[in-house]
């Protein structure tokens, strides 16, 4: 079953092309389609991962391909490859897919474009799945853009908005700015290595087929793709922005899968990355700005998803710091026990949205967890999964996370990402204690509040539990129990498995950590009161400004397009109407208009003398190929 | 025996002349006796190549029998053509069919 | 001996009746050059040892073709029999120079060329049996689909001439 993986791609890729063609007229508009899809998507997931287990490690990575075309000594193959990494994006992909699907049936009631939804949210789990699987680059880079395509239209779902629009399009732009770096990136490796399939280039690249510096220099462009895609500074600017889709795409696609991606790139490429000189720092440094950079804005955010959103960015950013420490298995345990937690947190937040009937101010909100129970108490343990609370699964992986950087990347990176965990905590709380606790700050909202029903608490509730347990994997016990070969590290790794023991001292530090930033979150909104926090923003007014204002990235990249691109535009707008319209395009249709008015005469209607055209024509030409051809 | 030249030049003395025909004439029965002359020239030169360049496959031959059916074809057509200008403008002179211009 | 000679008075009795079939001034006079004229090129198929296609010559052009064209120019005809009327157009000099000069052409061509596989003058005998192996064997779809054309050809002939209501 394991090199039939592509089937996981498969049945959604189908489901959307009949959603595409039938949706709009089926009973339900189709969602029961979709479900199904992603319900039959999260079962053979546990066939594949049955028969990879069952294949053992010898066979490990399983690989299906097929010769797509050959082109002189240019064989193109594409196909799978599934290993430890793939097994653990599977998982994730097809469990949050399988939950959003189940949520979005109770949160898109009634909205506009239905079906269509629920189609392109098919094509998304077919093309991520095809991203992860993927053997070669090029298909990766196929999916890739599918996926970006999808995320795309989810955005603008609710394109009489402009705010969707312009969100939809600035996700797109921005993102592609890195996948140019990614194309030129695999262009180069296909260039120095002649192959697009993965393990080939690995081979080829410890065979020393690439010069350091020219490997670091493509490494660099691919790494440019995974931040676009990942949403690390400075092509952070589309993520908070991508909000304006529906609150289960957010879940799916920007938090727990898509944007993840660029974390799996990297993850997957790792080995590349390690033989290119400094670009392991590379990746450390730009994850750390990022975790530091969005944990602070986060601090400032009044809206429910825009914190979240920032929120992701950080913990990306954490994963990043983990790959950059040159550990596949602490990035990827993050990766995927935050994928569940934010998910959670995610789909909480949209159904404090349905709840309250479309408000998301944390400023309108405050005191819903007497009107919303289940609700908040799933917000809560995400909140504290992702705050990093013993025994939560957030709080495993970060402590996997301190312990790589602990010993690979020394104090400095150390002490940064302790304070970035801090402001995890931080804004977590606060976005917990805002929206849950206290008094309603909007009696009108509040007295129409209600809890949603089962169709999206369900998913809440089993999402939670994942979030309890998930870190577990963690665990040499855990993992031998459900027949893997031991705990996660032992599981996924680059170089050498690792068996986890826990670390009293370094546990107890990220305790510190949470416990820090949490009650400082309690202390400064205590009982959703405002009074504190008002009198700390008034206190630094410029730095709370900058915070609120993103540190003005979007100002600058507007100044940039105003200034650098619109003013190049107007010179190209110049060539373009004067050089290539005004004498190109019109000056040769004039010329041929001309040329007609005048030749028109040589046509008499006579056709004798059209005939003795033709004929002079043929001796003329005979007479010219004998005395040009001899 | 006859050398080849002689049946080549024959046949381009024949040919121009059925040019000329097709230049000059203005009856389009005229004309297309003159076509028939131009068809035959062509047909005599392939007989000729095939027999004195390729003795023992009759190809040129079977292009010459090709040749006569489609020009029979093309005399039909044409005569029927030229019966109907003339019956819709009272005359077969070509030079008076002159509607193809601007 | 006898043939050479023989084959020089056909050659010149061709050249002559074509001349005459776009020189006379009657076109009925045309008409009997172009019989004349036809039956000489049958007579050259004779020289080159080809009797099935003179053959053809002489029934398709000699027979169909000639009556076809006689009737043609008694539905279209010109005039009263005998009068003189101008046969020739006004491009008539151009039409002779261009002419003049695709002979030039083709006559140096010919005589100029070294032919490749040339037998000097010694021509084998096609037989008939070879004829109809090509024909039916090599080139069996050519010859089917001419069988169409002639179909075609005809339908559309009387589909043309044919006399309408209201004509």
């Amino acid at each position: 079953m394991a090199e039939h993986a592509w089937m996981l791609a498969a049945v959604p890729a189908f489901a959307f092309v009949a959603l595409t063609a039938t949706g709009r007229h089926l009973p339900r508009q189709g969602d029961f389609v979709a479900v199904l899809t992603a319900a039959a998507v999260f079962a053979l997931f546990f066939a594949v991962l049955a028969s990879f287990l069952g294949l053992g490690d010898a066979a490990w990575p399983v690989l299906n391909s097929i010769e797509w075309t050959a082109i002189g000594s240019f064989e193109l193959r594409m196909g799978i490859a599934v290993d430890q990494i793939t097994i653990v994006m599977l998982a994730v992909i097809t469990t949050v897919a399988f939950m959003v699907n189940v949520f979005s049936v109770g949160y898109m009631k009634g909205e506009p474009r239905y079906w269509w939804y629920f189609a392109v949210l098919q094509l998304f789990v077919a093309s991520m799945l095809m991203l992860v699987l993927a053997d070669n680059l090029l298909l990766l880079y196929i999916a890739w853009e599918v996926v970006g395509l999808s995320s795309f239209l989810l955005i603008g779902h609710y394109w009489e908005r402009r705010s969707a629009v312009e969100a939809a399009k600035k996700a797109f732009v921005t993102t592609r700015v890195g996948d140019v770096g990614l194309l030129i990136g695999i262009i180069l490796l296909w260039d120095a290595t002649g192959t697009f399939n993965i393990l080939d280039i690995f081979h080829a690249v410890e065979a020393g087929a690439v010069g350091e510096t020219r490997l670091f220099v493509t490494m660099m462009f691919i790494l440019l793709g995974a931040m676009g895609k990942s949403a690390q500074v400075p092509f952070h600017v589309w993520l908070p922005d991508a909000m304006e889709g529906p609150t289960p795409v957010s879940a799916l696609i920007h938090a727990a899968t898509m944007v993840v991606a660029g974390v799996y790139l990297v993850a997957r490429l790792l080995p590349l990355f390690e033989s290119a000189g400094g670009a392991l720092m590379v990746i450390t440094i730009v994850g750390l700005v990022t975790a530091l950079f969005s944990g602070a804005v986060a601090f400032a955010q009044t809206d429910i998803k825009k914190v979240l959103a920032y929120s992701t960015v950080s913990q990306l950013g954490f994963m990043f710091v983990a790959l950059g420490a040159g550990l596949v298995s602490a990035g990827m345990f993050h990766l995927f026990t935050h994928a569940f937690f934010k998910a959670l947190l995610f789909l909480g937040a949209g159904s404090v949205i349905i709840g309250t009937h479309h408000h998301q101010e944390m400023g309108q909100l405050g005191g819903l967890w007497r009107k919303m129970p289940v609700t908040a108490a799933t917000f809560l343990i995400g909140s504290l999964a992702l705050a990093g609370l013993f025994p939560l699964a957030g709080f495993w992986s970060k402590d996997e996370i301190l312990h790589a950087v602990d010993a690979h990347r020394g104090a400095l990176v150390f002490l940064l990402i302790s304070v970035a965990s801090i402001m995890t905590a931080f804004y977590t709380m606060r976005l917990f204690v805002r929206t849950f606790l206290g008094k309603p700050q909007d009696e009108a909202i509040a007295s129409h509040t209600r809890e949603t029903g089962a169709i999206m608490t369900l998913p809440l509730v089993f999402l939670a539990i994942l979030s309890v347990i998930a870190g577990l994997a963690v665990f040499h016990e855990v993992g031998d129990a459900l027949g893997f070969p031991g705990g996660f590290g032992e599981f996924v790794y680059l170089h050498h498995p690792e068996v986890f023991h826990v670390d009293w001292g370094l546990a107890g530090f990220s305790t510190a950590l949470f416990v820090l930033g949490a009650f400082a979150a309690g202390w400064l909104y205590r009982g959703g009161r405002l009074d504190r926090a008002t009198a700390l923003a008034e206190w630094q007014p410029r730095l709370y400004e900058l915070l609120r204002r993103k540190f003005y990235f979007d100002e600058l990249y507007q100044a940039l397009i105003d200034r650098v691109v619109l003013g190049f535009s107007y010179v190209v707008s110049w060539f373009d109407r004067f050089a290539v319209n005004d004498t190109g395009v019109d000056g040769s249709a004039a010329m041929t208009g001309y040329a007609g008015f005048l030749l028109k005469h040589l046509q008499t209607g006579r056709v004798p003398n059209y005939a003795l055209a033709i004929a002079a024509g043929v001796v003329a030409l005979t007479l010219i190929t004998l005395a040009v051809g001899g | 025996m006859v050398p080849l030249e002689n049946y080549l030049v024959l046949s381009g003395i024949l040919f121009s002349l059925g040019v000329y025909g097709v230049l000059a004439r203005r009856n389009a029965v005229l004309v297309l006796m003159s076509v028939e002359l131009m068809l035959n020239a062509v047909s005599l030169n392939f007989v000729a190549f095939a027999v004195y360049l390729d003795p023992g496959r009759a190809t040129g031959i079977v292009f010459a029998v090709f040749v006569i059916a489609v020009a029979a074809a093309e005399v039909g057509l044409a005569l029927a053509i030229v019966i109907r200008l003339f019956r819709n403008r009272s005359t077969a002179n070509v030079d008076e069919a002159a509607t193809m211009r601007w | 001996m006898t043939t050479e000679v023989l084959w020089w008075i056909f050659a010149v009795g061709v050249v002559g009746t074509a001349a005459g079939v776009v020189l006379s001034r009657t076109v009925v006079h045309s008409a009997i050059f172009l019989i004349l004229s036809l039956a000489g090129v049958g007579a050259m198929y004779l020289f080159l040892t080809v009797e099935f296609i003179a053959l053809v010559q002489f029934l398709i052009y000699g027979g169909a073709v000639t009556v076809l064209i006689l009737l043609a120019l008694m539905l279209t005809r010109m005039g009263v029999a005998g009068r003189p009327e101008p046969v020739t157009g006004a491009q008539a000099p151009f039409g002779a120079l261009v002419a003049l000069a695709l002979m030039a052409t083709l006559v140096a061509v010919a005589v100029a060329t070294a032919w490749p596989g040339d037998l000097g003058g010694s021509p084998e005998a096609v037989s008939i049996e070879q004829i109809g192996e090509a024909l039916f064997e090599h080139y069996g779809a050519p010859f089917i689909i001419m069988a169409v054309l002639l179909l075609v050809a005809f339908i559309g002939a009387i589909a043309i001439a044919r006399q309408e209501d209201g004509d």
